[in-house]
């Protein structure tokens, strides 16, 4: 079924026609989604894209170099506020800005990466953790990143094309997405990816082989600080306000477990275990609403807890799926996704 | 000819009743008006969160009562953990789900600034944003009214009674290093200069500095008889706490955020004592007829646990004006009525200062800033607050 008979089909963009025809009709959908939902569910798609973009980026380092990294909010934060500034005080168009942003991230996720060469496990997430707590504490105390007052996002405008809605918004949002997607996907599959994969797997063995480490694992930084720095970019308009605060350790911690809740070293991982934390970010709030379960957390709440209980309610559940799905299936949502597919081939066996 | 009259009828009818669905205002039905809130309950904010819960309780309260000209407000509170991402989540879920009449107060700078643009280009009102920041009234916006008395008023109304009535002459200021602590530092500039005196010590706290000693160590080599700590309440127990142990102890005077007198003696474990500070609500004790009557409201209806704290009747407070204005309007509840009505306000005293808006006037800030007035409370044994002043307002 899998099988490979040459290189040229191992690096395929889509391993078959069908993966191509459920792509387009993915794309489709897509392409509809706005016409079909209200804005609400267009403005929670973009948070989803937002954090799917981070995912593959931190999965890219993570998942498939094997480095870790507890510092990404630092690498949002810039493109954030890289992309800010570049528009309100170099007036640079807005894509000029967010991908030069994007890649002011990427040369100081280079300069990560140096010390990373040294630096394995516990050791480099205390340095990236480092990194990520200094950036805010940085940017909070200089005026020209307005300190702790924070930026507003300045009228966003694409050519001749104004972007106001969510709707607007939403399209830019998922051509890039979409885009980097690919990108990411075709990265993997070829040599780079390989090399990410070797090292990931051993590399003294990747180094014998011929595979510059150095080369390599400042490279894995560099694009994963690109595509995060692109995500943080396009996240200041999202929320046309942006302060150092918000660019916190928890959410450093909130994109690693999106990779790791999606699955290590898979992008279809990272896609789910972003929308799912996503999701359920947003919408766990409405939990109480929930017919039956609502009210009866409610009682219980009210029996046991004080009244500011009954909210974190919402938080041990956020807790308890993500420590069920480690539990169950340590590849994440990608493995129940392997899992299940196998069981359905194999069916009735 | 009958079957033509019926069907005259029938379209007719079927004309009104659509007219009257497109000249209902949003959020606002013939027995209801919804009004939202976001607040954090969870998270590092979430001691704030209770200006939600109060808010709650006023409008259990006026619903029990009848509600307001026949109409019972539907009450939409979200929690937001003070993640803006959040809060425009919630905002838009409720505005354009089931469609809010207007928001009142919300906890939060950050978060509030997410939605301001939002809410304002949809031309929906927005009633007392629980933050005294600037952003709310500069520019003035037609639909956003504040009620938080401005910190740069607090710090001129502060450094006037130091001076005037303490008679001290070496005045220092220990600042969170933001937009909240730089309108203190401008405001106590700005009265300062006018009696011809400067700030001897300007010291910057950051969010996340623990040790004080060295903010300590500036304060006493400037020799301050009086330091004011615009900070927020677990940094300025800190600084008085590291004071003491350095035998630095001037006069020290705070915001009406460190207001919260049981709650600051309990954390700082006794050391808040003669500790001024402003406030900008009636005290928690106050007899005052309309207290009194919230205070039941609050033991009827509040949930076991809550405390009848100064965050907890701000929210009861902040929405006051709100409420006025709802009044005022009388059955026929459209947007555009609410903010003239809004506008009318003058001299209107609940259980915070007085309050004043005027016409919309995009030159002047004013026109959407309630409350200017505060009056200082010192803390006393027990956490008791002990009034040093009328209400005043800054000249």
């Amino acid at each position: 079924m899998d099988m490979k008979r040459d290189y040229y089909e191992d690096v395929r963009l889509f391993g078959s026609k069908v993966v191509l025809f459920w792509f387009l009709v993915l794309i489709a959908f897509l392409g509809f989604f706005p016409f079909l939902f209200r804005n609400y569910y267009v403005y929670l798609a973009n948070y989803m894209a937002i954090n799917v973009l981070v995912a593959i980026g931190l999965n890219l380092l993570v998942g498939y170099t094997g480095q870790i990294s507890l510092g990404h909010a630092g690498f949002f934060a810039i493109g954030a506020y890289g992309t800010i500034t570049l528009m309100t005080s170099a007036h640079l168009p807005f894509l000029v800005a967010l991908v030069l942003a994007a890649i002011g991230a990427a040369l100081l996720g280079f300069l990560l990466g140096l010390p990373a060469l040294r630096l394995e496990g516990p050791y480099l997430s205390i340095a990236t953790l480092g990194f990520g707590l200094t950036i805010t504490q940085v940017i909070g105390r200089i005026g020209f990143f307005g300190g702790r007052q924070g930026l507003h996002a300045p009228e966003l405008t694409i050519f001749s094309w104004h972007l106001d809605s969510d709707r607007d918004f939403y399209y830019l949002l998922i051509t890039i997405t979409v885009i980097l997607t690919l990108v990411a996907r075709n990265l993997v599959k070829t040599k780079v990816g390989r090399a990410f994969i070797a090292i990931r797997d051993a590399d003294i063995a990747a180094e014998t082989l011929g595979v510059n480490i150095m080369l390599y694992k400042t490279l894995a930084f560099a694009v994963s600080a690109f595509y995060t720095g692109l995500a943080g970019g396009l996240y200041a308009f999202v929320l046309r306000f942006i302060e150092p605060q918000i660019f916190s350790l928890l959410m450093s911690i909130i994109f690693l477990a999106m990779v790791v809740v999606g699955g290590l070293g898979s992008l279809f991982g990272s896609i789910a275990g972003a929308c799912l934390l996503s999701w359920l970010d947003l919408e766990l709030r409405n939990i109480l609403s929930i017919p039956y379960l609502g009210g009866w957390l409610e009682a219980l709440s009210k029996s046991y807890f004080s009244i500011t209980g009954v909210s974190n309610i919402q938080l041990i559940i956020y807790g308890s799926i993500m420590v069920s799905i480690m539990l169950f299936e340590p590849l994440g949502i990608y493995g129940i996704w392997i899992r299940t597919k196998l069981y359905w081939k194999t069916w009735p066996f | 000819m009958k079957k033509t009259t019926f069907l005259l009828l029938a379209v007719l009818v079927v004309f009104l009743g659509l007219a009257s669905i497109c000249t209902a205002e949003e959020g606002v039905t013939d027995t209801t008006i919804r009004i939202g809130q976001w607040g954090p309950q969870t998270g590092p904010a979430a001691p704030w969160g209770a200006v939600a819960r109060g808010t709650g309780v006023l409008f259990q309260m006026i619903n029990e009562e009848g509600g307001i000209h026949g109409r019972k407000i539907e009450y939409h509170m979200f929690d937001d953990a003070y993640n803006p991402a959040k809060t425009k989540a919630g905002v838009k879920e409720l505005q354009e789900g089931i469609g809010i009449f207007g928001w009142a107060s919300g906890v939060g700078t950050a978060p509030g600034l997410a939605v301001k643009d939002y809410l304002m280009q949809r031309k929906i009102p927005w009633v007392g944003p629980a933050a005294g920041s600037l952003h709310w009234i500069s520019p003035p916006q037609k639909y956003l009214f504040a009620v938080y008395p401005l910190y740069y008023s607090e710090a001129k109304i502060l450094c006037k009674y130091a001076i005037e009535k303490l008679g001290k002459k070496r005045i220092a200021i220990a600042y969170q290093n933001d937009d909240y602590g730089k309108n203190g530092v401008s405001g106590a500039e700005v009265e300062l200069a006018k009696h011809g005196m400067k700030l001897v010590a300007k010291v910057p706290v950051e969010l996340t500095d623990t040790d004080m000693k060295p903010h300590i160590m500036q304060l006493r080599k400037a020799r301050a008889d009086l330091v004011l700590l615009w900070v927020a309440p677990g940094h300025a127990v800190r600084i008085i706490g590291t004071g003491r142990a350095m035998r630095f102890t001037p006069q020290w005077m705070s915001t009406s955020t460190c207001s919260d007198f049981p709650l600051m003696m309990a954390i700082s474990k006794g050391l808040w004592r003669g500790v001024i500070t402003g406030s900008f609500a009636q005290l928690p004790d106050s007899t005052s007829p309309l207290m009194l009557k919230y205070k039941k409201a609050f033991e009827k209806y509040a949930a076991k646990g809550e405390r009848w704290g100064v965050f907890f009747y701000a929210g009861i407070g902040f929405v006051e004006p709100m409420v006025e204005g709802l009044k005022r309007c009388g059955r026929n509840l459209t947007r555009e009525r609410f903010v003239k009505e809004m506008e009318g306000i003058r001299n209107f005293k609940g259980i915070f200062g007085r309050i004043d808006y005027a016409p919309f006037d995009p030159n002047d800030p004013y026109c959407r800033q309630g409350q200017k007035e505060l009056f200082l409370i010192q803390c006393e044994k027990g956490g008791k607050a002990k009034s040093l002043t009328g209400w005043m307002e800054p000249d």
